[in-house]
C-alpha cells in the first residue's frame, strides 16, 4: 500500500493508515528523499497513529528517513506513537534517540516551525557574527 | 469488621505426616517417651484448671499482652485451648490432628498481638509450675525416674514451642506480605498541574511489575491530558538502585517516543551517590534537585512564566 505524502506549505506530511511490508517502508523512504528535494521542503512529519506495532525493521527505516532529510535540509519528527506500541519498542530497545518525535500532527508541525525559526536564527547569528 | 476466621489464616504451614515425624525427630520426641510422660499422666490431667490459671496469670503480670485481656471472647477462646492444649500434651497422640490443635491456639496468639518473646516466657513459667508438682508428687519414690519422665514432657513442650513460634512467625511474614501488596496497590496518579504539563509523584517500591503499570498509565495520561512535560518526582522512592534506574530510563524513552520530555526530580543525595557507584548513566535524562526546581523548569519548557504580584491578595480579598 503506497502511502499518500501532502505537501502543506513548506512541509511534507506523510500519513501511515495501515500496517506497512518492508518495501512499502523503502518506498516510502525513496519517495520523501524526492520529494523533500522536489519541493524544498523543511520538514517532514511522518503520522503512525493508525500504527499498532513498530517493528526493528519500520524502527530503522524511520531513523534512515530522518538522517536522509537531515542531509537534505529537512528536520523529520514522527507523531502519534500509541501508547502500548512507544512501550513495546521501549522494551525492544528501540527508542529513536536521535529522531524528534511529537503527540500529534499538530505537535509535529508546531515543532518543525519551532526548529526551522531556530536554524533560521543561529544560521542569522552567524552571517552577522 | 468481622474477625477472619482461623483455619484459612493456618494453610501456609506443611501439617503433613512427614513434617510432623521432622519436628517429632528434631526434638527426640520417641516411643519411649510416651511411657513416661503416660507416668505422670495424672498429675497433670488434675491440675490441668490450675495450670492454665497459672499460665494466664503469668501472662497478665507481663507487658504487652494488654490486647489478649481486653479481648474477652478471644481470651476464652484461649483459655480453652490452652485447656485442652494441657491434657494433650500428656494424651500420648502426637499426630497432624495434635498438630493442627497446636496451629489453631498459635494463630489465636497472633491475633491478640502475643509477643514470641512473651509467649516463650509464659510457656516456661507453666513448665516450671507443672514441673514443681510432678516432683513434688512423685520424688519421693524415684527422683531419677520422675526426672526422665519430665525430660520426657519437656520434649512435647519443645514440640509444640517449635509449631506456635512457626505459627506466630508464619502469621507476621503473612502481615508484611499484604501491606507489601499494598503499597503496591497504590497506583500513582498522573496529576495536570498546568495545560501540557503533568505531575507524576511516585512512592514507594518500584519492581517490574509497577514500572510496566507506570509506564503505561503515564503514556495514557501523555495522551489524555496532550501533556508536553512530565515531571516524575522520586521522592518518595526510598532506594534507586540500577534496575528501577532502568526502568526508570525506559518510562522516559517511552515518554519521548511520544513527544513528552520528562524531568527527574526529587533525587536525594544518597540516591545520586548510588547510582554514580552503580555507573547508571543518566547522563541524558532530565534531572532536578526538587520538585520545585523541576515544576520551574518545565515551566520555562512549556514558555510559562511565573510572576508574584506586588501586593499579594489577602485572604479575604480572595473570597
Amino acid at each position: 500500500m503506497q502511502v499518500p505524502i501532502l505537501k502543506q506549505g513548506n512541509v511534507l506530511i506523510a500519513c501511515i493508515q495501515a500496517a506497512l511490508s518492508d518495501k512499502d517502508l523503502i518506498r516510502l523512504r525513496d519517495d520523501l528523499a524526492d520529494r523533500v528535494g522536489q519541493f524544498r521542503s523543511s520538514g517532514v512529519v511522518i503520522d503512525v497513529s493508525a500504527l499498532d506495532v513498530l517493528d526493528s525493521f519500520a524502527t530503522r527505516t524511520l531513523r534512515g528517513i530522518a538522517q536522509m532529510t537531515k542531509l537534505r535540509g529537512a528536520e523529520t519528527v514522527i507523531v502519534g506513537v500509541q501508547p502500548a506500541v512507544a512501550m513495546a519498542m521501549v522494551q525492544l530497545g528501540l527508542t529513536l534517540d536521535d529522531v524528534l518525535t511529537a503527540l500529534d500532527l499538530d505537535e509535529g508541525l508546531a515543532l518543525v516551525a519551532a526548529r526551522n525559526a531556530e536554524a533560521g536564527a543561529r544560521l542569522r547569528d552567524r552571517h552577522d557574527g | 469488621m468481622a474477625e477472619p476466621q482461623l483455619a484459612p489464616q493456618t494453610h501456609r504451614l506443611p501439617l503433613t505426616v512427614q513434617d510432623v515425624e521432622r519436628r517429632k525427630r528434631i526434638v527426640g520426641l520417641g516411643p519411649d517417651d510416651l511411657a513416661r510422660i503416660a507416668s505422670i499422666k495424672s498429675t497433670v490431667t488434675e491440675g490441668a484448671d490450675q495450670f492454665g490459671t497459672v499460665f494466664f496469670d503469668y501472662l497478665r503480670s507481663l507487658d504487652g499482652t494488654a490486647s489478649l485481656f481486653k479481648n474477652t471472647a478471644a481470651l476464652d477462646e484461649a483459655r480453652r485451648l490452652k485447656r485442652e492444649h494441657i491434657l494433650a500434651m500428656v494424651g500420648g497422640d502426637y499426630g497432624v490432628s495434635y498438630v493442627k490443635q497446636r496451629v489453631l491456639l498459635g494463630a489465636l496468639y497472633s491475633k491478640v498481638g502475643l509477643d514470641v518473646l512473651v509467649f516463650l516466657g509464659a510457656f516456661h513459667h507453666l513448665m516450671k509450675v507443672i514441673g514443681s508438682e510432678v516432683m513434688r508428687r512423685h520424688a519421693a519414690a524415684d527422683p531419677m525416674n520422675v526426672f526422665e519422665s519430665f525430660m520426657s514432657f519437656k520434649k512435647v513442650a519443645f514440640f509444640d514451642i517449635g509449631i506456635i513460634v512457626d505459627v506466630l512467625i508464619d502469621e507476621r511474614e503473612r502481615t508484611i506480605s499484604l501491606q507489601q501488596e499494598a503499597i503496591r496497590e497504590i497506583s500513582t496518579p498522573a496529576l495536570q498541574l498546568r495545560d501540557r504539563l503533568l505531575v507524576m509523584p511516585i512512592i514507594g517500591l518500584i519492581d517490574t511489575q509497577r514500572a510496566k503499570q507506570l509506564t503505561d498509565s503515564m503514556l495514557h495520561a501523555i495522551r489524555a491530558n496532550r501533556a508536553k512535560v512530565v515531571v516524575m518526582d522520586i521522592t518518595g522512592v526510598a532506594a534507586v538502585d540500577s534496575k528501577v534506574a532502568n526502568h526508570l530510563l525506559q518510562t522516559i524513552a517511552a515518554a519521548r517516543l511520544m513527544g513528552a520530555t520528562a524531568i527527574v526530580t526529587g533525587l536525594s543525595a544518597e540516591v545520586a551517590q548510588s547510582l554514580v557507584a552503580l555507573g547508571v548513566d543518566l547522563s541524558r535524562v532530565n534531572t532536578v534537585g526538587d520538585l520545585q526546581g523541576g515544576l520551574e523548569a518545565a515551566e520555562r519548557l512549556l514558555g510559562y512564566k511565573v510572576v508574584q504580584l506586588e501586593q499579594a491578595a489577602s485572604p479575604i480579598d480572595a473570597v
